[in-house]
């Protein structure tokens, strides 16, 4: 290797004196054992706290032996609520939390813009549209699976039309289809609002607007036995193309010839983020800023590299919507803050001082 | 994901491959039409393993497109062949890249893009990924790959910004990231869209360098689109010249880079010397020949050339380029030198074909030489008919007697025909004793000197 530009000819020494450590393993390994410790701690939390508070002893004892370890030592009725009541909502939190953190991620990627969120293609405002529907027919009080459908459907509605929108004369636009979402999405956004004020009920526009706040409070087994395996699958997809979707960012051109399968690659990405953000919506109505605050704080921390960033902005979001949740059990107890609410009160003004602390480098990736 | 790390591929030593087919890369009649216009036309090439071809052309001349043509980035019509392999015919649509897998594909060539990328990856992670190719699905970067991607960041020293990231970073600083992430690739074939764009004179050099190096040691082909012509002269073993889509030339640095070419291709007006050190082509830019007369040094100066056949024809151009008014005598009908001064308008005394000047020809090249500033004697060949245009010499009051010699060519040629037994080259040696020699690429120097 005869020509070496920092060579004598300038003296320069180079920084260090070889390869980086903090391997794509390491980096993975260190977040989520921090995250993970972090998540376990809030699941005894989150199960122990609420309106009927149960001392963190029974809980973290009644947790164990949910999962074969020692004997519950808490009485039948803390029992009973943490096993029907609290541990499916915790572990709804969590789920939509890491489905938002995830679909952000993948969004922000995409379109190499941190500005991105996990609706930016209209899932989001599909999903409330559905969900809407559902509620103003009664469609909702007849099975309470039906809410989630209308939404989950109504999500996988506005996806198929932006991604038409996008692919219209064969060639398909990133440009075209982050501006056909936001058309779609006002468009919806239109039909729901049109639909709350037309409806006479005042008990179904009540439940509308409480739906659209956003929330896992409802959250059954039932619901994250659904929920789990859409989002689950859709973050494992996500994950294993994560190191295409770097070569995405770097440019189209050098990924197609680093022998990336572009057109493959993205529609996976979006339809798997869209699909992990409808269940997410589906399920707890639209919670906001975390598919937008987790993956940028989570960059910030780690660094671009998809195939760590993924994984732990699912943690992180889901860590982050656990604490978020339980917080909106205790506010305002013995009444509940919708956690959407929550999410947005917190996130606004956090994510305005990131944009302050890092004004040159917030506009885009 | 799992675990798995790779050691990386090993690539075929160089010995093992290139003496069965040195041929790299066969392209024919590549053909792009895009939004409706033809970009590139029926483009055929060659490329040879160790060879760096240098393409050369002005703006939207297709070089680009060729690249990417050639990358399998965009649909292109013709044929192109990888090494002893497969080829497939146009009606498939497609070049034979394209067929090849993606894997195969991005193992076999490497391609730097023009623009410099921005994103949020830090330097080592950017020039990792150019190992991409030769890592299966799950498996990660192993400790050979590192080291591979910090042997290409020490040879574009780029270690000092291992850890920054690459949006923080200088337009020739991303374009040496992207550099090394083209080495780190290991392919056969590199395709580099003007990687010395943004680069200071010193790393346009170096980059350069390596990229030779690449070609003489891993016996790589290398295909470059270049802007700077005499750094592709330097650089390049050899040039191929793009003009509106079409290949215009092929050939060695000296053939392609011809005062001709550059006038056709790119419509400037250009001197052609050999690099003092490299003695490869060097292009000196005279100026456009539609740029704006202003000042310019030969304003208000006439130039008279005694020329004939040819040799006259590039002074012509250029020194009207340069400003000057510009008169020949006396040529024949039919002579090169004849039409290029109809071309350009000049006032020149013309004479029939395969006949001796006559009297009259004479007084009126002698009126022509009168009214000049400088006369400038070029080194065509002399006979009988045109010995009188010699003649004339001797009457021009500041004389210029131009070397002889090809233009292009670094060694200079012995001395002009002399069809008039001896009396010719008499003469010229008169005229040189008065008034020295020059080379023609040293003229306008000249007469710009003399013109004070």
């Amino acid at each position: 290797m005869a020509p070496v530009f920092g060579d004598s000819a300038t003296g320069v020494p180079s920084g260090l004196a070889g390869p980086p450590s903090g391997s794509v393993l390491k980096r993975l390994g260190g977040g989520a054992l921090l995250l993970g410790t972090a998540t376990i701690v809030m699941f005894v939390v989150a199960s122990a706290v609420g309106p009927f508070n149960i001392p963190i002893s029974h809980t973290a004892s009644t947790l164990l032996d949910l999962i074969g370890i020692g004997e519950s030592t808490a009485e039948p009725t803390e029992q009973a609520i943490i096993q029907s009541i609290r541990l499916p909502r915790v572990f709804m939190a969590f789920l939509v939390g890491a489905a938002l953190g995830i679909s952000g991620g993948i969004m922000q990627g995409l379109f190499r813009n941190s500005m991105a969120d996990p609706g930016i293609i209209g899932v989001s405002s599909g999903g409330a549209t559905g969900a809407v529907i559902a509620i103003a027919s009664g469609a909702s009080a007849v099975s309470t699976l039906f809410l989630p459908l209308f939404a989950f459907v109504g999500s996988g509605i506005a996806m198929a039309v932006v991604f038409l929108i996008a692919s219209v004369g064969g060639r398909f636009s990133m440009a075209t289809l982050l501006l056909g979402g936001i058309a779609v999405g006002s468009f919806l956004g239109a039909i729901t609002t049109a639909i709350i004020v037309l409806t006479d009920d005042l008990y179904v526009q009540r439940q509308i607007i409480f739906w659209i706040a956003g929330g896992v409070d409802t959250a059954r087994w039932e619901s994250v036995r659904i929920a789990a395996p859409i989002i689950v699958a859709g973050g494992l997809i996500s994950v294993f193309v994560a190191r295409d979707l770097n070569l995405l960012l770097v440019s189209e051109d050098e990924a197609r010839s680093l022998g990336v399968r572009v057109t493959l690659v993205r529609n996976t990405l979006l339809v798997s983020a869209s699909l992990i953000t409808g269940a997410a919506v589906a399920f707890s109505g639209i919670i906001a800023f975390v598919g937008l605050i987790v993956p940028h704080v989570v960059r910030l921390v780690v660094g671009a590299d998809h195939r760590v960033l993924l994984p732990l902005s699912a943690l992180a979001g889901g860590l982050f919507l656990l604490i978020a949740d339980t917080a909106a059990r205790i506010v305002l107890s013995p009444a509940e803050l919708r956690v959407g609410i929550l999410t947005a009160l917190i996130g606004a003004p956090f994510f305005i001082y990131l944009l302050v602390r890092n004004r040159s480098r917030a506009s885009m990736l | 994901m799992t675990s798995m790390t790779s050691s990386g591929t090993a690539k075929p030593e160089p010995a093992s491959v290139h003496d069965l087919d040195r041929a790299l890369l066969r392209v024919e009649n590549l053909s792009v039409v895009l939004g409706g216009a033809m970009v590139l036309d029926s483009v055929s090439l060659s490329l040879e393993r160790g060879v760096v071809l240098g393409v050369v052309g002005a703006n939207g001349s297709g070089k680009t497109t060729l690249l990417r043509a050639i990358a399998g980035l965009l649909d292109a019509g013709g044929t192109a062949t990888f090494g002893s392999g497969r080829s497939v015919d146009a009606a498939s649509g497609g070049s034979e890249l394209r067929v090849l897998s993606h894997g195969e594909r991005a193992r076999m060539l490497a391609y730097m893009p023009q623009q410099a990328e921005s994103h949020p990856f830090t330097v080592f992670e950017a020039v990792l990924m150019g190992r991409y190719p030769h890592l299966g699905r799950f498996a990660l970067e192993g400790t050979r790959d590192r080291a591979l991607a910090w042997e290409a960041m020490e040879r574009t020293a780029i270690t000092e910004f291992a850890d920054r990231k690459l949006n923080t970073l200088s337009g020739g600083e991303r374009q040496r990231v992207v550099l090394a992430r083209v080495l780190v690739q290991q392919a056969d074939l590199l395709l580099m869209d003007e990687p010395t764009a943004s680069l200071d004179l010193r790393h346009q050099i170096l980059t350069m360098d390596l990229v030779r190096e690449e070609a003489r040691k891993r016996n790589a082909g290398v295909i470059v689109v270049m802007h700077d012509l005499s750094l592709a002269a330097r650089s390049c073993d050899r040039l191929v010249l793009l003009d509106g889509g079409r290949k215009v030339a092929d050939g060695s640095p000296w053939e392609v880079l011809t005062p001709e070419n550059l006038r056709t291709a790119f419509g400037v007006e250009g001197l052609v010397e050999p690099d003092p050190v490299t003695g490869r082509p060097h292009v000196l830019l005279l100026g456009s020949a539609n740029s704006g007369r202003g000042e310019m040094v030969g304003t208000g100066r006439t130039v008279h050339l005694i020329c004939g056949a040819g040799s006259g024809r590039e002074l012509m151009h250029q020194a009207r380029v340069a400003g000057y008014t510009v008169t020949a005598g006396v040529l024949g009908t039919g002579d090169s030198d004849r039409e290029a001064a109809e071309r350009l308008g000049l006032r020149y005394v013309s004479a029939p074909p395969f006949s001796a000047i006559t009297d009259e020809q004479h007084s009126q090249h002698l009126a022509l030489i009168g009214a000049a500033d400088h006369v400038v004697l070029c080194p065509m060949a002399v006979g009988m008919n045109n010995v009188r245009n010699v003649e004339a010499a001797l009457a021009a009051e500041s004389l210029l007697v131009i070397e002889p010699g090809g233009t292009n060519t670094p060694e200079g040629g012995a001395t002009v025909a002399d069809f008039t037994g001896g009396r010719a080259i008499k003469l010229r040696r008169e005229l040189v004793e008065r008034a020295g020699q020059v080379p023609e690429s040293a003229v306008l120097f000249e007469l710009a000197r003399l013109g004070g």
